[in-house]
């Protein structure tokens, strides 16, 4: 990248009210060193109770990153934070297998169409359900976003090739 | 049982005289099945091992989704010592103005619904 690119690039994270962009491996570690940064900032500018949501959606979004990356040759994510209007927007993309889509997009749109209390209660069946999931997770995180978040969560699939899509989630908090 | 807290995982003591279960503090651990699953098996052996009243105290400041899965095994293996027959008493405690944590109390209270489960806030 030559140096112009460069500040055009710092230009459009300014404009976009950008506060912490990351892009590649996504590990374990680099998730806690982003959450401490994240936190010191949050005590500094918030209250208690939205750093503690904002604390939570980063979290779950980021674990997201970490397994299912793995699934994945290229281990790469993207974590971008922006804050504009005393909103916090976490964003949270990678690249997945075109056949793993499906079941993602239809949680997806169950969550999409769904209330607060709606939400909760698919929570806590899921709560029932947790010890079942394959692999790390919960089958939760999701949920766990869209219920701290307080605007519905926005996503997009964006096709590569033919057999990898780039996902990329939002919640504002 | 004592697991001292650190950062990212909760202090754990499970002692038997009296019988108590207290569990205070963060939990994301990095492997989960691996941090719980002591634990998990220790609860679940109480069942064989002793008799009375079972006192459990969960004070958490973070959990995250993946340690849900682990403290509903927790929980199993505490209501199945309460179908022995004996007598079993949680208390979750919310920090005060932890909407979060007092939220997911009140859902494992909402699972184990045969459970002596209060959510309480303290300052």
């Amino acid at each position: 990248m030559d140096l112009s690119q460069a500040i055009l690039l710092r230009n459009s994270l300014r404009n976009n009210h950008v506060i912490m962009a990351y892009n590649g491996t996504v590990s374990d570690d680099l998730m806690v060193t982003l959450a401490d940064l994240l936190k010191e900032r949050l005590v500094a500018n918030d209250d208690v109770k939205r750093s503690k949501l904002i604390f939570a959606v980063f979290m779950e979004g980021v674990q997201n990153l970490i397994w299912h990356g793995k699934e994945h040759e290229e281990n790469m994510g993207m974590i971008l934070i922006t804050e504009h209007n005393k909103e916090i927007t976490i964003m949270c993309g990678n690249r997945i297998e075109k056949d793993k889509t499906q079941g993602l997009k239809d949680r997806l749109a169950q969550i999409e169409g769904a209330d607060k209390d709606t939400i909760r209660q698919m929570y806590r069946d899921g709560m029932s359900h947790a010890s079942e999931h394959e692999g790390p997770g919960s089958g939760l995180g999701l949920l766990e976003i869209a219920r701290r978040a307080t605007q519905p969560i926005s996503y997009t699939f964006v096709d590569v090739d033919e057999h990898s899509v780039d996902f990329i989630m939002a919640a504002t908090i | 049982m004592h697991i001292a807290a650190t950062d990212r995982t909760p202090a754990i003591d499970l002692t038997l005289t009296p019988l108590k279960l207290v569990m205070a503090g963060e939990s994301f651990p990095e492997d989960v099945s691996a941090f719980y699953g002591e634990v998990i098996t220790s609860i679940n052996q109480l069942v064989t091992n002793v008799q009375g009243k079972l006192e459990v105290e969960m004070a958490f400041v973070y959990i995250n989704s993946s340690s849900i899965k682990a403290m509903y095994r927790i929980f199993e293996g505490i209501d199945a010592y309460r179908q022995a027959g004996n007598e079993v008493q949680v208390v979750w405690k919310a920090e005060e103005d932890d909407d979060i944590m007092q939220e997911l109390g009140e859902d494992f209270k909402d699972r184990f619904q045969s459970l002596n489960f209060t959510v309480e806030q303290h300052g």
